[in-house]
């Protein structure tokens, strides 16, 4: 910071040494000191003993550069010629502190200017880099937004149809085919539920009203029943009676969502609890678990670490979506190869 | 009879002069063109600080060299490097003293 003060203390330098230089040739016909309003100055030899000082504050340090020292800044400029046996020249201005609030001033200004070119240049970079990332993701809500219309009407017919089929009249080998096919259509029924609530229902207008939880919860996992058999899961349902106000449709999503993880991601003959205490549910599993680094990144859109499973990946980000717009407080509990536990306190 | 006085005096001046330096040094430089004073500052503007200074001066005069002798090439052409000294060290070292003393600039800058 001083940098700007050493180009003006180095010309006072020079002017002294020059004056030094005559003083030397007419000593000791002339034995008066150089003096200049600008500057104090001192002269010191080889020895550091002080030849001549009219430096108001004696306290020096002969190390050639520029320094402060209390309220004066001194220069110290090693001569080349020993003019009147100096080798030291100081030379001492008083520290207005005009020079340190201009220096503030220019780093303010010029960190300011490069601050805000970076930010461009990196806002632009930004935007380059991850203009890839960003079509790709256009393109994949694209493409789920498209495909959802089509799933509609053949999921309706596979799933009606299914459910007027009449079992008692089947051979037991046709009764566990259809049962697949069941299980298939519920699994494919459950993504298109979310991918329709994605593109289509997220902006609708809640429809808030008491929830029952212990019916709703009862009636999804009775829905679920099925899918659960498919991999010989026991669940266990502790319920108490709770309520909760919110739009049902979404709250239905998060449960569906909770149970059908909790499912998939389960070992064979593993189990499900489901606790309902007052305000706090949780939905725990003996499944295969999640990494403790992955946590943080569950409820991204699309992240996916496991692919034993099918899936978008889209699951976990609506139930974060709804859970915020209710004030809902989700944590995960996880242990990799034992299980998770997902907590909803409200 | 005021001759022999005078003569006995001048004699006695020099033969007894106040110190080693007026005895040793002066009495000859006296003849050069070059003041003491004016050879004193061309040291000092070499050797810089009083050690150094004495230093170089008592090797000077006691190894003589137009290469290491302050004076100007022209001095030099016209009355030539001075001879080795046969002063002891101690006398010399005395010398270079009083010369330091006598035209040293601490204390005479004002």
């Amino acid at each position: 910071m001083l940098a700007g003060q050493r180009d003006t203390l180095s010309k006072y330098a020079l002017i002294q040494s020059k004056r030094l230089k005559v003083l030397h040739q007419f000593f000791d016909e002339r034995t008066l000191y150089p003096r200049d309003p600008r500057f104090k100055s001192a002269i010191y030899d080889l020895e550091m003993m002080q030849i001549f000082s009219l430096l108001e504050d004696q306290n020096i340090t002969l190390r050639e550069g520029i320094y402060r020292n209390k309220q004066r800044i001194h220069y110290v400029n090693r001569l080349t010629d020993y003019y009147l046996g100096a080798k030291y020249l100081v030379i001492e201005v008083n520290d207005d502190g005009l020079w340190q609030n201009t220096t503030w001033k220019h780093i303010m200004i010029y960190g300011l200017v490069a601050f805000l070119l970076f930010m461009l240049l990196g806002l632009y970079l930004a935007k380059l880099f991850l203009k890839p990332m960003r079509d790709a993701i256009v393109l994949l809500d694209r493409f789920i937004k498209d495909t959802t219309h089509e799933l509609n009407t053949p999921l309706s017919a596979i799933l009606a149809n299914i459910e007027m089929m009449d079992q008692s009249v089947m051979v037991e080998k046709n009764k566990t085919k259809l049962n697949r096919i069941n299980i298939a259509a519920m699994t494919v029924s459950n993504l298109y539920k979310d991918l329709t609530y994605l593109t289509l229902e997220q902006e609708k207008a809640n429809f808030d009203e008491e929830i029952a939880l212990k019916a709703l919860i009862e009636n999804r996992a009775e829905y679920f029943t099925i899918l659960a058999h498919s991999k010989k899961l026991l669940c266990h349902l502790d319920l108490e009676e709770s309520s909760i106000v919110a739009d049902r449709r979404k709250i239905t999503r998060v449960i569906d969502n909770l149970i059908s993880n909790a499912i998939k991601y389960n070992k064979r003959e593993g189990s499900i609890i489901i606790e309902l205490r007052g305000k706090k549910l949780s939905i725990s599993d003996t499944g295969i678990g999640i990494d403790e680094t992955h946590i943080p990144l569950l409820f991204d859109r699309y992240a996916r670490f496991n692919d034993t499973e099918g899936g978008f990946g889209v699951g976990l980000s609506i139930v974060k979506m709804i859970l915020d717009e209710y004030d809902i407080d989700i944590s995960v509990e996880s242990k990799k190869g034992e299980g998770t536990k997902m907590v909803l306190t409200w | 009879m005021v001759k022999i006085l005078v003569t006995f005096c001048l004699l006695n001046f020099t033969l007894y002069a106040d110190n080693v330096y007026e005895r040793k040094c002066v009495v000859c430089h006296e003849k050069l063109p070059v003041s003491l004073q004016s050879m004193f500052m061309k040291y000092l503007l070499v050797y810089g600080g009083e050690k150094n200074f004495k230093a170089g001066l008592k090797h000077y005069l006691k190894y003589p060299s137009q290469h290491i002798s302050v004076m100007s090439k022209l001095f030099i052409d016209n009355y030539y490097i001075k001879n080795k000294t046969d002063l002891s060290d101690e006398i010399l070292i005395e010398a270079i003293d009083i010369y330091w003393e006598k035209f040293k600039v601490f204390n005479k800058l004002k």
